[in-house]
């Protein structure tokens, strides 16, 4: 049976590598604090493999045909793609173990379960894996089993949508033969418009306000208050990666606790780190 | 209506952009011979002159998605960190003048603030 170990999120904004030094020092500095103790927490909790959940930006799915979510099976994942190599100023590829066992259990169990997960052997890694894995995974110790999720190309889902899949996942891991350990990881967010009109703006009162609904543990609220048209608002095409902090909320309960919050024009997003010391 | 709303999935040009990303050689062709690689892909007239021009709001109105334009641009300026000063992002500044006055007066201010962060 599989045990949920740790849940945690962050931003993945491909400045948090490829220009980490725009943003002003103290951000620079809060940013570092936060994700230290994050890999410090994650490597705590001693799991076997890290359930990661992002967005693909469009890499690894033409526009014509863009899954809702899709499961990475592959016994190794490398990264990232080479388009990223200079945007995210990653010299070398990483190579970090996948757990295809687990994998397909996944996209199995989910198509019995109502769910169609889309699946890839080698799937491609831009920033949101990449620069997670980069601050949390330094040493590629901790194999991933990623699943991407569509939060780009309309229709998006709805929070409520992510939630329930989130659930589903839950209750597959706990119904997973195998003794594994599992750490959530929801990577995305904050608010930001990657491209769009707001290129530059991030919406600090929207962000501080969604990381006070996370405190208040009340994930009944949360749905019923974040909209899918109030992150639209806040950052069109980009703050509705947050649907992947969605995800992982199903499997916690209770209060999340934000290690750091910076509106970080110089990354280009609401930039923040959280964790969940509570499991559903 | 969401800015993201606006993207025509069925645009060539966001179909040659999937492409174009994933090959060195297409990416070459973007440089020496971009009008020909539009040819190819059934691009427009007026998705190849917004391309050629930089026109970052027409290759919004046409349904280009919003998150392929700045990756249009790494492509004719390089990736270069990112800067607010970087030519890529000056095409936004002219594109949409009071958004990003916005968004910069909002940065001075932050960094007057003290970098901050909580």
């Amino acid at each position: 049976m599989g045990q949920i170990v740790a849940a945690m999120a962050m931003t993945h904004s491909p400045g948090l590598t490829g220009w980490f030094d725009r943003a002003p020092m103290p951000q620079q500095l809060l940013a570092k604090k936060a994700l230290d103790e994050m890999r410090w927490r994650l490597e705590a909790a001693k799991p076997d493999v890290i359930l990661g959940f992002s967005n693909d930006h469009l890499l690894n799915w033409p526009i014509n045909n863009v899954p809702e979510f899709t499961v990475g099976i592959g016994e190794e994942h490398v990264g990232p793609a080479d388009w990223y190599d200079e945007w995210l100023a990653m010299e070398t590829k990483y190579h970090i173990p996948g757990d295809a066992k687990l994998a397909r259990y996944i996209v199995r169990e989910g198509a019995r379960r109502r769910i169609a997960f889309a699946y890839l052997r080698q799937m491609q890694f831009d920033d949101g894996f990449s620069v997670p894995m980069h601050y949390l995974n330094p040493y590629n110790a901790i194999p991933l089993v990623p699943i991407s999720m569509n939060c780009t190309v309309p229709p998006i889902p709805l929070p409520a949508r992510s939630y329930e899949v989130g659930v589903t996942l839950r209750e597959m891991i706990k119904a997973y033969p195998d003794h594994t350990r599992v750490a959530v990881l929801a990577t995305g967010g904050l608010s930001h418009e990657p491209g769009g009109p707001r290129y530059f703006w991030v919406d600090e009162a929207f962000d501080l306000w969604f990381l006070e609904l996370l405190k208040r543990g009340d994930h009944a609220a949360l749905l019923r208050e974040c909209t899918l048209e109030k992150m639209e608002a806040a950052g069109s095409g980009g703050t509705a990666e947050l649907l992947a902090w969605i995800m992982a909320l199903a499997f916690t309960q209770g209060p999340a606790e934000v290690l750091a919050y910076m509106p970080a024009i110089a990354w280009r997003s609401g930039t923040g780190m959280v964790i969940w010391n509570e499991m559903a | 209506m969401a800015s993201v709303d606006k993207c025509d999935a069925t645009l060539p040009l966001n179909e040659m952009m999937f492409y174009v990303r994933k090959s060195k050689e297409l990416r070459e062709r973007w440089t020496t011979d971009l009008a020909g690689l539009c040819r190819e892909f059934g691009v427009s007239q007026a998705e190849y002159e917004a391309l050629r021009d930089q026109d970052v709001k027409k290759l919004h109105d046409l349904g280009v998605h919003q998150y392929y334009v700045p990756q249009m641009l790494r492509l004719f300026y390089g990736a270069s960190a990112n800067s607010n000063a970087h030519p890529a992002l000056e095409a936004y500044k002219r594109a949409y003048p009071e958004e990003s006055a916005r968004a910069l007066a909002l940065a001075d201010r932050l960094e007057r603030e003290g970098g901050q962060g909580r």
